[in-house]
């Protein structure tokens, strides 16, 4: 049986064909006047329609999330699941660009989901937790969920942004934290993420972010006691070793 | 002098940032408030308006001036990507509240102004037109439903779907058309 092509044009416009359809179609219309003068015809038919649409305010950050994406989305196209990395392969190193500033959140959310089946969220570990080896994929089936998810706010003066996020995994908790917009580090400095807890800080992750500004870690928490933090920061510190802060709190939220 | 979007257009292809954020600026309102119209859905709305400028950026979209107006195009595509985006949202999305909750009042750049008023004029032209023929115009362009689906929501025969859509989208385009020509007469 035969498709008559000419049948398909309002799919066609409706971008309701699949590829093959799609270059079907677009040979066909090659060929077919009627179809290009139609086609033509419902371009300019509609091109009042979208004018309609009431006005609506875009979310704030929007022009900032979206100019800084589509500038950075050609120099690295990594996605969130490709960016799996094991404990043996990373120390430190922060996360690869991904696209949309939100977007990671829902990789990470739907990645909780396939854990399970064996692909795992990122494992970076900390220099003082080398000799606590990430569990292995396959090893527990156990389910992850998010904890808490915080949005840091900036200083005064700094125009970085970060999210901070709690999955409980096999009894503990990893931090996850993700933050764009950081000025670039000279010599061996780095971010340091701290939780606080009656303003005592607590190491959390330790990362370099790449020129872009972007950088993350994710950090197994595993302090000695019960604790209940009350505060997630972000500093600059002057090396990967400060077991205090000596930087000013560049980012930060209450938890 | 205002430079012409094309010229924006094509600095834009040869990666120029000042040329980006100027055409963004241009069209971010248009854009999100149509993707808006389009995903009913903030975030969705968002990511169209990146695929747009993402595949401008990247030289993925290519306009071509004879074949007629840059903003028709720029509107064209960014359906487009409202349509895939919708189609593959199967999957959950995950909103934060709080980001809708932050809105800034920005300063209404010309082009804003004048999109609203032609919007305006559109809204009172589809309201003259019949039910009937309002559905058609929702079901086809803003849901972008396939042929199959418009006849079967509108218990229609198949063969007569491109035939009634026509219909609606002619008689939209005559009230404007008179609209028009009658003039800034009966604007008042």
């Amino acid at each position: 049986m035969t498709v008559n092509q000419c049948d398909r044009l309002l799919d066609y416009f409706n971008n309701q064909l699949t590829e093959e359809q799609k270059a079907e179609f677009e040979a066909h219309l090659s060929e077919c006047e009627d179809c290009r003068n139609e086609l033509a015809e419902l371009e300019q038919l509609t091109e009042d329609l979208p004018y309609s649409s009431e006005a609506v305010d875009p979310p704030s950050g929007m022009k900032e999330r979206i100019l800084s994406n589509v500038i950075e989305e050609t120099v690295d196209e990594v996605s969130y699941e490709e960016s799996n990395v094991s404990v043996s392969d990373v120390q430190n190193e922060p996360f690869k660009k991904r696209k949309g500033w939100y977007k990671p959140l829902v990789a990470a959310v739907l990645t909780l989901s396939l854990v399970g089946n064996g692909a795992a969220v990122i494992y970076v570990t900390n220099n003082e937790q080398a000799t606590e080896p990430a569990p292995e994929p396959e090893e527990d089936a156990s389910l992850d969920t998010l904890e808490t998810v915080r949005t840091l706010q900036p200083s005064e003066g700094v125009d970085a942004r970060a999210t901070a996020m709690m999955i409980g995994q096999n009894n503990k908790t990893n931090l996850v934290v993700q933050a764009a917009g950081l000025s670039e580090l000279e010599g061996e400095e780095t971010y340091q993420v701290w939780v606080l807890e009656d303003e005592q800080p607590y190491r959390a992750g330790t990362f370099v972010p790449n020129e872009d500004g972007d950088g993350g870690v994710s950090y197994v928490m595993n302090y000695e006691g019960d604790h209940n933090f009350d505060t997630i920061a972000i500093t600059k510190e002057p090396d990967a070793n400060s077991q205090t802060p000596q930087g000013e709190i560049l980012l930060s939220s209450s938890l | 002098m205002r430079e012409q979007d094309a010229e924006l257009f094509y600095r834009i292809q040869s990666k120029d940032e000042d040329a980006l954020e100027q055409l963004y600026d241009r069209y971010e309102k248009l854009l999100f408030s149509f993707s808006y119209r389009m995903t009913n859905n903030k975030f969705l709305a968002e990511e169209a308006v990146q695929d747009v400028f993402t595949k401008i950026w990247s030289k993925q979209r290519h306009f071509d001036e004879e074949k007629g107006k840059f903003s028709s195009w720029l509107l064209t595509v960014t359906r487009h990507a409202c349509i895939d985006l919708l189609r593959k949202k199967k999957e959950p999305t995950y909103e934060l509240e709080e980001r809708d909750s932050l809105h800034t009042q920005e300063p209404t750049p010309e082009e804003t102004v004048e999109w609203q008023e032609r919007g305006e004029e559109v809204r009172k032209a589809v309201k003259q037109l019949t039910e009937e023929q309002q559905e058609m115009i929702e079901l086809f362009y803003f849901k972008s439903m396939s042929q199959t689906n418009i006849s079967k929501t509108c218990n229609i025969p198949l063969g007569t779907v491109k035939g009634r859509v026509r219909l609606a989208l002619k008689h939209l385009k005559e009230i404007l058309a008179s609209k028009q020509e009658r003039g800034v007469q009966d604007d008042g």
